[in-house]
């Protein structure tokens, strides 16, 4: 009898462990969370998320002086107010040739945002939080990591779409001299 | 008298609009939170406190604290989540990138890793990030489907270059982070 009261008590255990993280959690993620996705929330209502369409025109046009516009600028204005995943939509306006590239961009914005901008990605908050809720326990302050992480994404990003697009250039070439896809790189190229 | 009417009705209208739209942004967030966060938030205590009570998290401690707590260690952690096999089927939900980040967020609280290894940490734990999603992502673009059986080999490939370059630059980024600890 003492033997099943204790395995009961060491099942249970299992959950109350979970339980404590879980109203740690609660108490210390949902209430700021709340206020701020309301703000961001009527913010992007208040401007308008449509006025993206005609920057993502702008951004779209071609040559090197172009690409922190269509690297780092659209990437960030289209998680920022579209969110993941409406935010690759804004691919849309971009030749072929530059569309995985503005993929990896944007994509790759999803998460260093969330320190200070969760609405952008709530769903997969703990990439951050997870290692921010280990920070807090130990009483260190987090804006300067949320920046840091911001920061650092911007730069990244940067890089990511810059070296996407010469891969993507190099493999549509590599097509084209195989022969036997031309029309659809010709089409890709339109 | 009449346009005092008119004013008042104009005054009305506006804060109308944006009470209404600031309530409705309310009624999102909450709905946001929801569906979306607490249930995870569910999830991984569950999966947190079933790792930490029976012990299991003990081994990964052993196995993630020494790899999360060096330069070269996390490196080797990009290199092989960014692996063009490995990177689409870590991707989905980014469930597994979370998982990890709770994980070190605890070993940091436990003293195991270094405070200021949270921020390569970060980048280090997320190089597959959107690498299962390329196709429908490409297709939210309208991009044609000869882009997308290009783009989907170049993107994986891409983050082999910049998934290191990018726990690297945030490795030095980390310099005079809570320089205390």
């Amino acid at each position: 009898m003492d033997a099943l009261a204790r395995l009961a008590e060491s099942f249970i255990g299992l959950f109350q462990e979970g339980a404590d993280f879980f109203v740690a959690l609660l108490t210390g993620i949902v209430p700021l969370l709340l206020v701020l996705l309301t703000f961001v929330n009527a913010l992007i209502r208040f401007i308008g998320p449509e006025r993206i369409d005609r920057f993502a025109v702008f951004a779209a046009r071609p040559g090197i002086a172009f690409l922190p516009l269509r690297y780092l600028v659209l990437p960030v204005l289209a998680v920022f107010f579209l969110t993941n995943p409406m935010a690759y939509t804004m691919g849309r306006f971009l030749p072929e040739r530059y569309k995985p590239a503005f993929y990896d961009s944007a994509v790759s914005f999803v998460h260093p945002p969330l320190g200070i901008f969760p609405h952008v990605n709530p769903g997969e908050l703990f990439v951050y939080a997870g290692i921010a809720a280990g920070l807090t326990k130990i009483d260190l302050p987090l804006g300067d990591l949320a920046i840091r992480y911001l920061l650092v994404g911007l730069v990244v990003i940067l890089i990511r779409g810059i070296v996407t697009e010469a891969i993507t250039a190099i493999m549509m070439g590599r097509r084209t001299n195989d022969g036997d896809s031309e029309d659809s790189v010709a089409g890709a190229r339109a | 008298m009449k346009g005092l009417t008119a004013l008042l009705e104009r005054i009305g209208r506006s804060v109308g609009g944006i009470v209404g739209a600031l309530y409705q942004a309310g009624r999102d967030a909450v709905e946001t939170v929801l569906r979306n966060v607490l249930p995870f938030m569910v999830f991984i205590s569950l999966v947190i406190g079933i790792i930490n009570a029976s012990g299991i998290g003990d081994f990964i401690a052993e196995t993630l604290s020494p790899l999360a707590s060096s330069a070269i260690g996390l490196i080797i952690l990009t290199v092989i989540v960014a692996l063009p096999v490995l990177s689409p089927l870590l991707g989905p939900g980014a469930v597994i990138a979370q998982i990890i980040g709770t994980l070190l967020g605890s070993e940091i609280a436990r003293g195991n890793i270094p405070p200021q290894y949270a921020l390569p940490a970060l980048f280090a734990i997320n190089p597959q990030v959107g690498c299962d999603f390329i196709p429908v992502g490409l297709a939210l673009g309208e991009a044609e489907p000869e882009t997308v059986e290009v783009g989907v080999p170049a993107v994986l490939f891409s983050r082999m270059i910049t998934g290191p370059v990018a726990t690297i630059l945030a490795y030095f980024a980390s310099f005079g982070l809570y320089p205390d600890n």
